[in-house]
């Protein structure tokens, strides 16, 4: 996407050592150090979480043990037998999300996800993964057939249609923590340089309030909902669409 | 002609601030009307009915929020934007874009935080959970506005370098994609919202079923808006650049947006309807949730290949042609 100039960033052309250009081999800068950045807090996370959990008793390990416990069941309820795999494949995309998406809380951050090329990524994976596992429990031949059901001529649609969950999961998550984005940007820049109106929105909380909406609470919920589709999408592929 | 440019301009700069504001307005009235009945009902409630009341307005003023923003957005660009015919044409996509939007969705928005109030009212204990449910569901719903939000924007850092008759239809399809395809969606996320508030309110041991299930519906119900958002964005940056002046390439891309547009309002509201019927059911039998869920999801993706039939022909409309 050329177009998409309200967030304008420099871009590293990794085609140049082979002498060529092409849009797929130029990296979005920002997107790639913020991801960095993402993944070495959830390692800080996960590292406090071990130590948390060699001990007992305490408010840590309750939390996680809790944490643990909700997607367990939410697991057992959406998918007919519970499965370590899936299960792991389904928090950490939740964490991972949900880490891209809360990142904005720390100042001079920008969440990865407000890249297109992120949540494209996030879809293809929840998609592949969906068709492989549908693929290994029904076998290959199963799953060439559905996409010939209920008649033969349907094949085309079939394959818009399973195309089209892609595209739209991944422009969920990019539109709402985009438009999140921008929004607050906008209120920042607004009141950026005035002293009076930075002082007012110090002192009113409405700083705070807009980024922890836009940030926690908004990117908490689009990460769910992240992972409760390719949970859904999961467990259509288990049970076999339709039956 | 450099008349109409200045009819166009400053009307969209009204447009955008009042037909939210009625929208919003009539919806916050449907909300307080109803929390005083509610209050009426069970005046030992009226503190937790008052709390839920006014956070449903609170976050249904979204919508009017936007409006105002965009119109003083515009118009303090008057002087950059006046000059020109098609410029201030343009400007009309962002009156699409974000007035049909906010009307629907500030008059829809009343539906879920009506029944919210209707609920605590029935359970006064159970209040807490009913406005946290309440805020969750009026936060997916404001998806549409923001999303016509982003395309305003884009349609308004584009408009000043329109030159030709061409490029004002396509920003204007741009914003009548958005705008007329977020009204079927968002009438039947309202639909939805509101019998899951219902629900929670007759039954408040289905309230982890219908929880999971409202936020996996609320997530396919906006996919129709999605589509459109995506018909906008292709409008916006994709479409290849003309030189010279081709007013049937531009009545093309105007057909474009208006085929999702419009084709967008039936999947929307029949794919809300369903799920309806199911949030019902899962409020009654909690236990059958997986199933119904299931079943669901399956005849919601049945009912969205009609959406995708329309973005289809919108792409080969747009790039085909």
């Amino acid at each position: 996407m050329n177009g998409l100039d309200l967030v304008e960033s420099e871009q590293w052309l990794i085609g140049q050592f082979f002498g060529v250009d092409h849009p797929f081999l130029r990296i979005n800068k920002a997107t790639i150090i913020y991801t960095w950045i993402t993944l070495a807090i959830i390692t800080l996370f996960l590292v406090a979480g071990r130590s948390f959990l060699s001990r007992k008793k305490g408010v840590g390990t309750f939390i996680i043990l809790k944490f643990i416990s909700f997607f367990v069941d939410l697991i057992k309820q959406s998918l007919p037998v519970f499965s370590m795999r899936h299960f792991v494949f389904i928090t950490t995309t939740f964490c991972f999300v949900f880490a891209c998406n809360a990142v904005a809380l720390i100042p001079w951050m920008e969440e990865p996800t407000i890249d297109l090329n992120t949540t494209l990524a996030f879809g293809l994976i929840a998609f592949l993964y969906a068709q492989w596992t549908s693929i290994t429990t029904g076998g290959l031949w199963a799953y060439i057939k559905g996409y010939f059901s209920p008649f033969f001529i349907m094949f085309p649609l079939n394959v818009v249609g399973r195309l089209a969950t892609i595209v739209s999961i991944s422009f969920r998550l990019f539109g709402n923590i985009f438009g999140g984005s921008i929004i607050s940007g906008i209120y920042l820049h607004a009141i950026q340089g005035h002293f009076l109106w930075e002082i007012v929105g110090i002192i009113s909380g409405m700083n705070i309030l807009i980024t922890l909406f836009f940030g926690l609470f908004e990117g908490f919920l689009q990460a769910f909902v992240f992972g409760m589709l390719s949970l859904t999408y999961l467990s259509l592929a288990l049970q076999g669409e339709g039956h | 002609m450099a008349g109409f440019a200045e009819y166009f301009h400053f009307g969209t700069i009204a447009l955008t601030a009042a037909i939210n504001a009625i929208g919003v307005g009539i919806g916050q009235g449907i909300t307080s009307k109803n929390a005083i009945e509610s209050m009426n009902q069970q005046p030992a409630a009226a503190d937790e009915i008052r709390n839920t009341a006014i956070m449903g307005m609170a976050l249904s003023e979204t919508a009017s929020i936007m409006g105002t923003f965009i119109s003083i957005l515009l118009l303090l660009q008057t002087r950059a934007v006046a000059n020109s015919y098609y410029s201030s044409l343009a400007e009309i996509g962002i009156a699409f874009a974000i007035c049909c939007t906010g009307l629907v969705l500030g008059l829809v928005s009343a539906l879920p935080a009506r029944a919210a109030c209707m609920a605590v009212a029935r359970q006064p204990f159970f209040s807490r959970e009913i406005t946290r449910f309440m805020m969750i569901v009026l936060s997916l719903l404001q998806t549409p506005i923001i999303f016509g939000f982003i395309v305003a924007l884009f349609i308004q850092s584009q408009a000043g370098l329109v030159t030709t008759m061409r490029d004002a239809l396509r920003l204007v399809a741009s914003g009548m994609c958005i705008g007329l395809g977020s009204i079927g969606p968002a009438i039947g996320l309202a639909l939805f919202a509101e019998k899951a508030c219902q629900g929670i309110g007759k039954n408040r041991d289905a309230y982890g079923s219908v929880f999971s299930f409202t936020l996996i519906s609320q997530a396919i119900i906006e996919t129709p808006i999605i589509f459109s958002l995506i018909v906008s964005i292709s409008l916006l940056f994709l479409v290849p650049e003309l030189e010279q002046e081709d007013l049937l390439n531009g009545i093309t891309l105007l057909a474009a947006g208006l085929c999702t547009g419009i084709g967008t309002f039936g999947p929307g509201i029949s794919s809300g309807k369903t799920a309806t019927a199911a949030v019902e059911q899962i409020a009654i039998n909690p236990e059958l949730q997986a199933t119904l869920s299931r079943v669901t999801i399956f005849s919601q993706g049945l009912i969205e290949s009609s959406a995708i039939y329309a973005v289809l022909i919108s792409f080969i409309l747009l790039f085909w042609l």
